[in-house]
């Protein structure tokens, strides 16, 4: 209860509060799973098909949203590794959607027709499909992601569209393509993504963060706590700041911006995020545009 | 070597700064740190138990160095014989607090043997202490001392079994400060 959560010494604050004044995101993030079936350079949780999955299961992820909904969050969002690895993904976000509104995160490699088929149910729910997509030609993007990523991107995503799912796509780059102006290969993208059925609100366009497989590779932006929205997110291994905290740096979970280990009962982690932001400024906010 | 990462100021949780403000907060902290709630209320109790408090200093590096002693916990016997030298316990009371000379003969007052007895029984139990050594302590010792040793024993006890099974290493400046003054 947000009332409850008032009266622990961390937070004065509700989080209902904390939200309706900016001071942190509404969206609850879960990690659903550590590994994927891709091995992108930038990748922040070093993921790959072999790598230790950290599953935070079915069960667990339908328990948080209904503590999220109670306590006054707004929106979930579904992360990984490659979420859609899961077998029990689409009956999950289903159960997850009749609580909040939920975004997934995919590199959409897996859609194939008898896939879609099973995530029509969530055409009449409040679910989003986010998927990445960087740069409008198969070798470019692919060289970041993988073989044959480009193509299954663009075959993948209008079986989506088709299906009714809303799909919104994102496209990672370095900071210093990022400009005021699109750039030639970025006008490209936007002409590709719009002829696979995503509007324009629905392109989104952030840095590579220079944690995990990034920072190996000498990839991205540093980023320091405060540069990173406050959206509390919560994976296997505990609570963090940000879906971009929890990475894996050489095999090793890193836990510098973790906020509890301790997960249950939910408001733990959520109290002692607002008592982490009590002191910033109404919408403060990151100054390097990370979300 | 130790048994987990200890970790360092720019790997530690955001919410433990603090901590290392001042530069290696030590093995305990730099292994807490892994479950920040949890170090932020165990450090605050260890720093209530084990600090300075109604009772003296002497008399808890005592039952410190001898609980530590007698688990058999070389991290906290380290670290611990240094901290007794500094509370002015002698080098024969230290030796026979680390099990390496006479109880009997290194303390003369009565009082301190009647609680080295007791931290003995209460550190390895099992079970109810000996009556005698009970009743010795009852004669001498307050209450409320009698609940404040009780639970530096269980404290130190608590640490010895995290130090040592978790393999803490000693710091470098205790490990100095043993060499230089001829502890093995
Ligand atoms: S960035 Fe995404 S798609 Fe690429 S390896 Fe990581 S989790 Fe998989």
């Amino acid at each position: 209860m947000s009332a409850a959560i008032g009266e622990h010494p961390h937070s004065p604050a509700t989080l209902a509060g904390a939200v309706a004044a900016g001071r942190m995101s509404g969206r609850l993030w879960l990690y659903a799973n550590y590994h994927c079936n891709l091995a992108c350079t930038y990748c922040l949780t070093e993921s790959a098909p072999g790598v230790p999955r950290r599953l935070l299961g079915g069960d667990r992820m339908r328990a948080l949203a209904d503590e999220a909904a109670t306590l006054g969050f707004t929106a979930i969002g579904v992360t990984g590794g490659e979420p859609f690895l899961l077998p029990d993904l689409p009956e999950v976000v289903a159960d997850l959607a009749a609580r909040l509104p939920v975004v997934v995160l995919s590199n959409a490699t897996l859609f194939t027709p008898a896939l879609v088929e099973r995530l029509r149910p969530w055409a009449d729910l409040p679910v989003t499909v986010q998927v990445s997509l960087d740069r409008p030609d198969p070798v470019d993007n692919d060289a970041m992601r993988g073989p044959h990523n480009f193509r299954k991107v663009v075959e993948g995503v209008p079986l989506l569209v088709e299906a009714g799912i809303r799909v919104r796509v994102a496209t990672t780059l370095e900071l210093d393509e990022i400009g005021p102006e699109p750039t030639a290969d970025q006008e490209r993208l936007c002409v590709l993504h719009r002829a696979l059925g995503v509007a324009d609100e629905d392109h989104v366009i952030r840095p590579i963060v220079r944690r995990g497989r990034a920072a190996t590779q000498g990839l991205g932006v540093v980023a320091a706590r405060d540069d990173l929205e406050p959206e509390l997110t919560v994976t296997a291994d505990g609570a963090f700041w940000s879906p971009f905290a929890p990475t894996v740096t050489g095999g090793r979970l890193d836990i510098d911006l973790l906020v509890s280990r301790s997960t249950t009962p939910l408001e733990l982690p959520v109290s002692r995020m607002l008592g982490f932001l009590e002191g910033r400024s109404p919408g403060h906010d990151t100054t390097l545009g990370i979300r | 070597m130790s048994r987990i990462a200890l970790l360092t100021a720019p790997e530690a949780p955001f919410g433990l700064a603090d901590l290392y403000a001042d530069g290696d907060p030590g093995p305990i902290v730099a292994a807490l740190a892994h479950i920040p709630e949890l170090a932020e209320v165990t450090l605050p109790f260890l720093g209530a138990v084990l600090g300075p408090s109604a009772v003296g200093l002497r008399t808890k590096e005592i039952v410190i160095l001898r609980s530590s002693a007698m688990l058999g916990c070389r991290y906290c016997v380290d670290a611990h014989t240094v901290v007794a030298r500094d509370a002015s316990l002698s080098v024969d009371e230290v030796r026979a607090l680390r099990g390496e000379g006479d109880v009997a003969a290194a303390f003369a007052e009565d009082r301190e043997r009647a609680l080295i007895a007791w931290v003995d029984a209460v550190a390895v139990g099992p079970g109810d202490p000996p009556a005698a050594v009970a009743a010795a302590m009852a004669e001498r010792y307050a209450d409320a001392d009698l609940v404040e040793l009780t639970l530096l024993v269980g404290t130190t006890v608590m640490l010895n079994r995290f130090a040592t099974c978790l393999r803490l290493p000693t710091g470098e400046q205790t490990r100095s400060r043993l060499d230089a003054e001829g502890w093995s």
